[in-house]
């Protein structure tokens, strides 16, 4: 599945569009150069799951934690994950990489080329590429 | 009194000693503590914090000429930071206390890099502004007392030390960025205009600046392949001077808001040259006093911890064995 984003306004609709092709799937891999929008689009789609936190880049901090309404009201947790900093897999397994990728919750995963090889078959890869205009086009495999 | 000090929220394993306010010894896990064991610390892992934690709380003991029996308690940070990190501090600090019998105090990471100014002499008077700006954090606290804080401003996106890495990964610099735009910043003079953001009340925002720069680079590089090498030290001068300007805006606006002129700076981002050049001279234009804490207490150290667990031994604050780590702690 393939989008133009030309600007922000844009960015809730195409949330939910992401959501709706991901169905049941929980593991969202985010590829794009620097500034291309990564985060930006993971603090789209943490609103439109109505996360009320300040959703904040983690960069740093590798794995940041959110909780969100479930369709029931229940409470449930994502996690924004940064793998940027990195530079060998071995140092992703130790912050606990596998426990998420293979565990229930909701993950947003920057920067997880890295880990390529150990991603479950049925991660959600979304590939956001800058164009000449700045408009953006992405990519849901 | 005697009390130990643990940091284990992010990178580094961290120690330290204090008696009676007084820091004795302040120990980061590195090459010189992990020799006596032996073996390599690797530069991201909470495997890492496992490996580091008891040498580097022997360390500490050892240079503090303090022996484990002698100690009165034990403080610990319980958060912010990565869970996996956290957790290796709080399960030693546990067994420790118990095998000790003496009683445990949590800490903020956060409260730490504020209370890092009370290490040493000059000691900023309350309330006073600290603006703590690292690599994870960017925010402006106002500090009525010890144990008393408020975040008046925080980051929306990136924190500022992220803004230098990020840059300088454009740029071609090494990670950690920061200290080599510093340095090159030096050589340089603030030419490219790179836009401060509009965003509303005391928060910041960092991620369009970077995004900014790119497009800018991107412009100019197609008009000359060259153009990031010829003109380097200007650009590290931008850069720096824009996200400075950024920092320091929000922080006037905050002093005049409040009416304070005690003026602080905590975090990695503090060692920053011209972040501590622009302080002072700011200080002098608008009457601010204005406090940055000596270097080893700026990055995250187990010091800033045992100053912050000290001000709570002394209000009898003490957690029982039921605490568990919180990687998302919020300030106090």
């Amino acid at each position: 599945m393939e989008l133009i984003i030309k600007e922000l306004d844009a960015l809730p609709d195409a949330a939910q569009q992401l959501l709706d092709y991901a169905g049941d799937r929980n593991i969202f891999c985010f590829s794009g150069n620097l500034g291309a929008g990564k985060t930006t689009f993971i603090k789209a789609l943490c609103a439109h799951l109505d996360v009320r936190e300040a959703v904040t880049s983690p960069t740093y901090s590798l794995i940041n934690e959110y909780t969100y309404p479930d369709d029931f009201g229940n409470e449930k947790v994502l996690r924004h994950m940064d793998l940027y900093r990195l530079n060998q897999p071995e140092e992703a397994f130790a912050i606990g990489l596998e426990d998420y990728l293979y565990g229930d919750d909701l993950t947003f995963i920057e920067w997880f080329e890295i880990v390529e090889d150990w991603l479950p078959d049925d991660a959600v890869i979304i590939k956001i590429e800058m164009l000449p205009d700045s408009s953006r086009k992405m990519i849901f495999l | 009194m005697h009390l130990l000090a643990i940091e284990s929220s992010c990178d580094d394993t961290s120690a330290a000693v204090l008696r009676d306010g007084e820091i004795l010894s302040n120990c980061i896990a590195n090459q010189t503590a992990h020799a006596e064991y032996g073996g390599v610390v690797p530069e991201v892992a909470s495997r890492a914090h496992q490996m580091n934690i008891i040498p580097v709380v022997d360390l500490a003991l050892k240079k503090a000429g303090v022996q484990k029996e002698d100690l009165d308690a034990i403080a610990f940070t319980r958060g912010p930071g990565l869970l996996g990190s956290l957790l290796v501090g709080v399960s030693f600090t546990k067994a420790f206390a118990m095998s000790l019998d003496i009683p445990m105090i949590e800490v903020n990471h956060m409260n730490a890099h504020v209370l890092a100014h009370f290490a040493e002499d000059p000691k900023p008077a309350f309330p006073f502004l600290c603006l703590t700006v690292s690599g994870g954090h960017t925010q402006i606290v106002l500090v009525r007392d010890y144990l008393d804080m408020e975040v008046i401003g925080t980051t929306i996106d990136d924190a500022a030390g992220e803004a230098f890495d990020k840059t300088g990964k454009i740029l071609g610099l090494p990670y950690p960025a920061g200290p080599h735009i510093d340095r090159l910043a030096k050589e340089g003079q603030p030419v490219f205009p790179f836009t401060e953001p509009r965003i509303e009340g005391l928060d910041f925002s960092f991620s369009g600046l970077k995004t900014s720069i790119l497009y800018y680079l991107q412009k100019r590089v197609k008009e000359n392949p060259d153009f990031v090498k010829e003109n380097m030290a200007d650009i590290c001068a931008s850069v720096q001077s824009r996200i400075i300007s950024i920092l320091l805006n929000k922080l006037v606006k905050a002093a005049e808001q409040t009416g304070i002129k005690e003026i602080a700076i905590a975090g990695g981002v503090s060692a920053n040259s011209g972040l501590r050049r622009a302080l002072q001279e700011k200080g002098k234009e608008l009457g601010w006093n204005t406090y940055i804490p000596a270097f080893q207490y700026c990055t995250d150290n187990a010091g800033m911890i045992a100053v912050a667990g000290y001000r709570k031994y002394l209000a009898g604050e003490f957690v029982g064995q039921d605490v568990t780590a919180e990687a998302r702690l919020k300030m106090t």
